[in-house]
């Protein structure tokens, strides 16, 4: 192994200019990635992560400058290189994978094209032989039916499609170094999963080195060799993956690692979040930046600023690293819940619901009757059966398009169903107008994903609760005042916020307000839809818990939407599985999270990153491609054309049956529950199978 | 495509027949009694009478609306009362003679407003992109009917170097054509390339600040290729819609500057025939003027859907 | 996050503020002539006077006298009224009419949405000047009827802008979250909606003000708007056009005047739509 380092960065500054002033992005940021290493950079909202990434390539805007430090690769300053030498390195020594493919790739322009064009400007090589290059690169990134995508427009594609472009892109010119910035983030868990198998396969064939930016520390886990740990600007902890995982040594690693939800057969009972927040760009701590945070905090890291110094193999920036207790990667169990579920009396009880949206019509040619109009119409929810008792959390699996959060609105009578009925309290609120309704809504609240919208950016905070309150609270005017502050507390907010404007509170405290106003009208049940999707990860573990403590506390029941299923196990008596518009799984989190289980559940369970390095690493099930178009399919099981364990054409044309392996544990499958038992890489007589 | 071509010509067409019932409907309320004008000044009650129920002014209004559309429909588009002739004709003459200027004017404002927007926001912020700014600002604010008279005041009056107004006689040559043509359109274009260069520059710098441009350079590209391969066809997209709403502005200019020029033109024609309640005059014209532009935002459309691949692949 | 544009040659524009408060200046002047013209003109606008016809500007005449021997000066200045009188008011009544209507197409079920819009896009379908020449040809012209035709022409523009806004607001979870706690949709519109709506049509309002003056003096220019003796600048301006040669300055004044107004304006709308929200300096906007 060569000692020279591919790309060596040395302490880098970086800030921007902004209408308050300069903000300071990096500070004094160095790393290293060897030849044929993948180095992983961690980093929540606001470590500086990306800015790293673009600044490599000298991509970053008029209003960054870099204030010192230096970008070397292969020894030459990057930094200071004039344009076209620099150009010569883009795409074609160093390249880069970014993170939204949808808006990353040109939309007028063919997909083969755009990845042609690095191999005619570093290569020279003409049109033709450029396309036989790319759909070669195709195929090597899994693509289907390659000749035919390369004419393809990306607004044809879908997201995980679209990512493995952009990786056959960045490849094609064989560069030693790739970057990739987040490139599985806004991709569903199961396209996740294959794309990182797809990077793990292409680095080993290529010796590749990667420079891994994410905040996702199973992502980590799975595909990197070294990590290296970002707060506010700062690189907080650096070493190999088994020693930063197993063993961090920074407090905020610790943190991080903490408030991990984790999916087991025993549940855990509250996730460790990291207190306050990032502090804010004008606002840097002196001394140590993460000491407002830190549990074990002396007075003397509140002025001396710290400095990065090795430890076994790699770095920390904390002069107690030694001396801080040992982390423990089990979150300590804080005794079970109180309640029992699944005795409480049922609350709300769906059947047979349905929603359908018209797509409108479309004229086609061609076929049968030379002109005829096709109606497009969209599923999203497609014959769903459950049922939710008080003091019970269901929680709802789903990725996107599966129709989980179609299926919540519809509950809450946002939306309305197009067939199928929705009881509450015994009482049949599918149509429910006037009083009823009114009775309804003050039962039946909702809390929403997004904590940039879920207020109004005009409305002080204690104002939006309070007008919760009117409508639905039946509370007196002397009593609102004190009720409004009460609310604040109860989730954890204190009540001189109600004076706040949201855009003066974080995105964790916007989320705890809205969850303060779905409280103001004693709920018996709330819709969750996606609540920590949102938040960083440090943040998501405060409003699981809270979540959790109000349950307790007020026997609240929830449906819990997610597509986390690390965050749904944590906090489910109960879990769903739903894809295009059906749910495939339903039963206790216990049944689910084991076998048998739907092929689909199966898929999702082996393809969620796990930080976990105790647990060995499960065999990954891959779902079959998505051909252009043809997720969910309009015949018999919904899920036939991806199921990695379809059978054959009765898949096709008949609904699966419901199978029930267990008490109150049902499955819709056409394979019998023996076969389900076992996973879909061993065959019955328990041999491997050639996946 | 297919759906959508069919739907936007099923529109247009719909629009023009409500607006041929609008347009019919206005003038009908004119005052001024169509009869007595066509009677003259000494008619007694009972010619008026007469003609009136010659001209069928008192049949319900369907009737009269069916009898001018049928009319139109075969090319027929009335007699002017005023000048006791055809319309048919005039008008083609007048429509002959303002497409020549709003043609000059439409090519000036294609090529130097999407130029100067574009070259703008290449170089955005410097030299050339505020000089662009503070000539387009003028463009924008100063009124159009007074830039044409100070046109005629500085290029006809005081330099002589060309004709106030007017359009030559038949066969003349080029350049007395050109002389006559140049000032009208370069009045009629001066609102406009600011107006198209604004956008453009808007339109451009947003494709210049994208993640795809990012990804382009990320790839290495030259910032040739990135500014004219990927920015530029992207930011031109929203340019056709500006374009087409401009056409709309361009006929509202031609109104005001043919009567500051004296250009025989259709819009001159229509500000004549208003001044003199010529009533037929009044409708065939405004039709006309209407359908033009409904013309033009059709092949907009047309254009639009055929250069954005999301509509036109599907 | 700040948001990076990728091109390190992009230099950094610093003329936001300075557009703010010289446009506001400018407005500000103008205004207060206007308002204060009656008082200040030296002239009545209206005395004639054989003896000092066309004569060019002098000490007595600031800016000369016209064919009938009116005082140019007083009557630019009785002019800016009639002027600001138009954008402004045609303005606000395209405003009054066009924002309810696009606040209800943004936010009722489709089929209002459909009516609606099909209203605005037969309305659209004419030319501006053509719509609004029809208007004023069934009525005698005058310019307060000019500024009804000004309005009326301006509404589709609004409905669509406001409608646009509404859309996207409606989009956002704190909507939704009003809905699922049986807020009624007055409510919802007037006071969710429309406080979150009215940045961009602020900015727009700035726009459409010089439009309405422009298109206003335009009417009166072909004689459709304000009639003599009116001092309005657009009539003013086509009165004078026999004495272009002669006696420039009665046409010169009133457009340079019109033009001030309006570059005022503008660097003011410019000043603010920077200062209220850079993101709104996009394409999506003005």
């Amino acid at each position: 192994m060569n000692d020279e380092p591919l790309l060596k960065v040395e302490g880098l500054s970086v800030a921007y200019a902004s209408p308050g002033g300069d903000v300071a992005a990096l500070q004094d940021v160095s790393f290293q990635v060897a030849k044929g290493e993948a180095l992983a950079l961690v980093g929540e909202s606001g470590s500086g992560k990306s800015t790293i990434a673009l600044a490599v390539l000298g991509l970053l805007g008029a209003e960054a400058t870099i204030r010192s430090g230096q970008i070397l690769y292969a020894g030459k300053d990057l930094t200071n290189m004039p344009a076209g030498e620099l150009g010569r390195i883009r795409g074609n020594r160093v390249s880069m994978v970014f993170q939204d493919p949808f808006g990353t790739l040109n939309p007028g322009m063919t997909v083969g094209r755009q990845a042609a064009e690095p191999l005619i400007r570093h290569q020279g090589l003409a049109r033709d032989a450029a396309m036989e290059r790319v759909v070669a690169a195709f195929a090597e990134v899994g693509l289907p039916r390659p000749a035919e995508l390369v004419t393809s427009y990306p607004h044809q594609l879908s997201g995980g499609m679209q990512q493995r472009i952009l990786i056959a892109a960045a490849l094609i010119c064989e560069p030693d170094l790739i970057i990739l910035d987040e490139p599985t983030t806004a991709l569903d868990v199961t396209i996740e999963a294959q794309i990182l198998d797809l990077l793990m396969e292409l680095r080993q064939r290529r010796n590749l080195a990667m420079l891994f930016i994410t905040h996702n520390l199973g992502v980590v886990n799975r595909i990197c060799d070294r990590v290296c740990v970002l707060y506010a600007g700062h690189v907080v902890e650096e070493g190999p993956k088994n020693l930063t995982l197993r063993r961090p040594r920074h407090p905020y690693t610790q943190g991080l690692l903490g408030a991990i939800p984790k999916i087991g057969p025993e549940r855990h009972g509250r996730l460790s979040p990291i207190p306050g927040h990032l502090p804010a760009p004008g606002n840097v701590p002196k001394g140590c930046i993460f000491n407002p945070r830190c549990a074990y905090a002396l007075d003397r890291c509140q002025t001396e600023p710290q400095s990065l110094r090795s430890m076994d193999g790699g770095s920390v920036r904390c002069w107690r690293a030694e001396d801080l207790p040992k982390f423990r990667h089990q979150a300590g169990v804080i005794g079970e819940p109180s309640r029992s579920p699944g005795t409480g009396v049922p609350l709300l009880d769906v059947k047979e619901m349905r929603k359908t949206y018209p797509l409108g019509r479309r004229i086609k040619l061609g076929g049968p009757r030379l002109v005829s109009i096709e109606r497009r119409d969209v599923n999203a929810v497609n014959g769903v059966t459950l049922r939710v008792r008080a003091g019970e959390v269901l929680g709802l699996v789903g990725e996107s398009g599966s129709g989980k959060s179609t299926l919540g609105r519809c509950i809450v009578r946002l939306v309305d169903t197009t067939d199928g009925q929705i009881h509450f309290d015994g009482k049949d609120v599918t149509h429910a107008r006037g009083d009823a309704l009114h009775k309804f809504r003050g039962d039946v609240q909702i809390i929403f994903q997004n904590p940039a919208s879920s207020l109004n950016p005009r409305r002080r905070v204690g104002a939006t609760i309070g007008r919760s309150l009117d409508l639905l609270g039946k509370i007196s005017k002397q009593d609102r005042q004190a009720r409004i502050e009460e609310l604040l507390q109860s989730v954890g907010l204190p009540p001189y916020f109600a004076e706040r404007f949201p855009h003066q509170l974080s995105g964790g405290e916007r989320q705890r307000v809205s969850i303060a106003r779905a409280l103001a009208s004693n709920p018996k049940f709330i819709v969750c839809d996606e609540p920590v999707s949102a938040l960083d990860v440090s943040v998501q573990a405060t409003v699981l818990n809270l979540l959790s403590d109000l349950r307790d506390k007020l026997q609240l029941a929830y449906l819990f939407i997610s597509h986390d299923l690390s965050a749904v196990a944590h906090i489910a008596d109960r879990i769903a599985v739903m894809y295009g518009g059906v749910i495939f799984e339903q039963g206790p989190t216990a049944a689910v999270l084991s076998r048998p289980n739907h092929p689909y559940t199966e898929a999702l369970l082996s393809a969620v990153p796990t930080v976990d390095l105790t647990l060995p690493e499960p065999e990954r099930i891959a779902l079959r491609d998505q051909s252009l178009g043809m997720k969910v399919a309009t015949t018999g099981c919904r899920f036939h054309t991806r199921c990695p364990r379809k059978i054959g054409a009765i898949c096709e044309t008949e609904a699966p049956p419901l199978l029930e392996p267990s008490e109150g544990h049902w499955i819709r499958c056409h394979l019998p529950l023996d076969v389900l038992a076992y996973p879909a890489t061993v065959t019955t007589d328990g041999d491997r199978k050639i996946a | 495509m297919l759906t959508y071509i069919a739907r936007r010509v099923v529109s247009i067409g719909t629009i023009l027949v409500v607006l041929s019932v609008l347009i019919f409907a206005i003038t009908q309320i004119l005052p001024g009694n169509v009869a007595r004008v066509i009677a003259g000044q000494f008619a007694t009650p009972d010619m008026v009478a007469a003609i009136e129920a010659k001209l069928g002014l008192h049949d319900p209004f369907y009737v009269q609306y069916g009898r001018w559309a049928a009319g139109i429909l075969q090319g027929d588009l009335g007699n002017s009362l005023i000048m006791e002739r055809p319309i048919g004709p005039v008008l083609s003459e007048a429509l002959y003679n303002s497409a020549l200027l709003a043609v000059t004017a439409f090519v000036m404002v294609t090529i130097l407003g999407i130029g100067l927007g574009v070259l703008s926001a290449i170089r955005q912020n410097g030299p050339l992109d505020h000089g662009v700014s503070m000539f387009t600002f003028l463009g924008i604010s100063v009124p159009e009917f007074f830039w044409g008279i100070v046109f005629i005041l500085v290029f006809s009056r005081w330099l002589g170097w060309l004709p106030a107004g007017g359009i030559p006689d038949a066969g003349a040559g080029f350049a007395t054509i050109a002389s006559h043509v140049i000032l009208p359109s370069i009045t009629l274009a001066f609102a406009l390339v600011a107006h198209v260069s604004r956008m453009t520059r808007s339109s451009m710098v947003d494709a210049l600040r994208s993640q795809y441009v990012r990804f382009a350079r990320a790839k290495g590209l030259s910032e040739q290729t990135v500014i004219w391969r990927h920015a530029l066809p992207n930011a031109l997209l929203p340019t056709i819609t500006v374009l087409a709403i401009d056409v709309g502005w361009l006929i509202g200019g031609v109104v005001v500057t043919e009567t500051v020029f004296a250009y025989p033109g259709l819009g001159r024609a229509l500000i004549f025939a208003i001044e003199r309640h010529d009533l037929p005059m009044i409708q065939a014209s405004t039709l006309v003027i209407a359908a033009i532009y409904c013309c033009a935002n059709l092949v907009a459309d047309l254009l639009y859907a055929f250069f954005n691949p999301k509509i036109r692949y599907g | 996050m700040v948001d990076v544009i990728s091109d390190t040659r992009v230099k950094r524009s610093r003329r936001g503020p300075l557009n703010l408060w010289l446009g506001l200046a400018i407005t500000g002047s103008i205004v207060a002539l206007a308002l204060l013209a009656p008082v200040i003109a030296p002239y009545p606008f209206d005395e004639m006077s054989i003896l000092t016809r066309l004569k060019p500007p002098s000490l007595a005449h600031w800016f000369g006298t016209d064919d009938f021997g009116r005082d140019v000066f007083s009557r630019t200045l009785m002019g800016a009224q009639y002027s600001l009188l138009m954008g402004f008011g045609a303005t606000l009544i395209s405003f009054a009419i066009g924002v309810p209507l696009g606040l209800l197409s943004g936010y009722s079920s489709r089929t209002v949405d459909e009516a609606i819009m099909r209203l605005m896009d037969i309305l659209m379908s004419f030319p501006p000047i053509l719509l609004g020449l029809l208007i004023l040809t069934v009525t005698p012209p005058s310019l307060s009827k000019a500024m009804i035709a000004v309005g009326i022409v301006y509404v589709p523009a609004i409905v669509r802008l406001a409608r646009s806004v509404t859309l996207e607001i409606a989009q956002e979870e704190f909507i939704q979250a009003a809905k699922a706690r049986d807020d009624s949709t007055a409510y919802i519109l007037f006071r969710e909606i429309l406080p979150n709506a009215w940045p961009p049509l602020i900015v727009e309002a700035g726009l459409r003000v010089t439009f309405a003056i422009l298109l206003g003096a335009a009417f009166s220019f072909l004689g459709m708007g304000a009639q003599p003796p009116s001092s309005d600048w657009g009539l003013m301006i086509s009165d004078a056009r026999p004495y272009l040669e002669t006696a420039p300055w009665i046409v010169l004044a009133p457009g340079i005047a019109m033009s001030l107004t309006v570059i005022g304006i503008n660097l003011f709308g410019d000043g603010l739509r920077q200062a209220l929200d850079p993101r709104l300096n996009s394409s999506k906007s003005g």
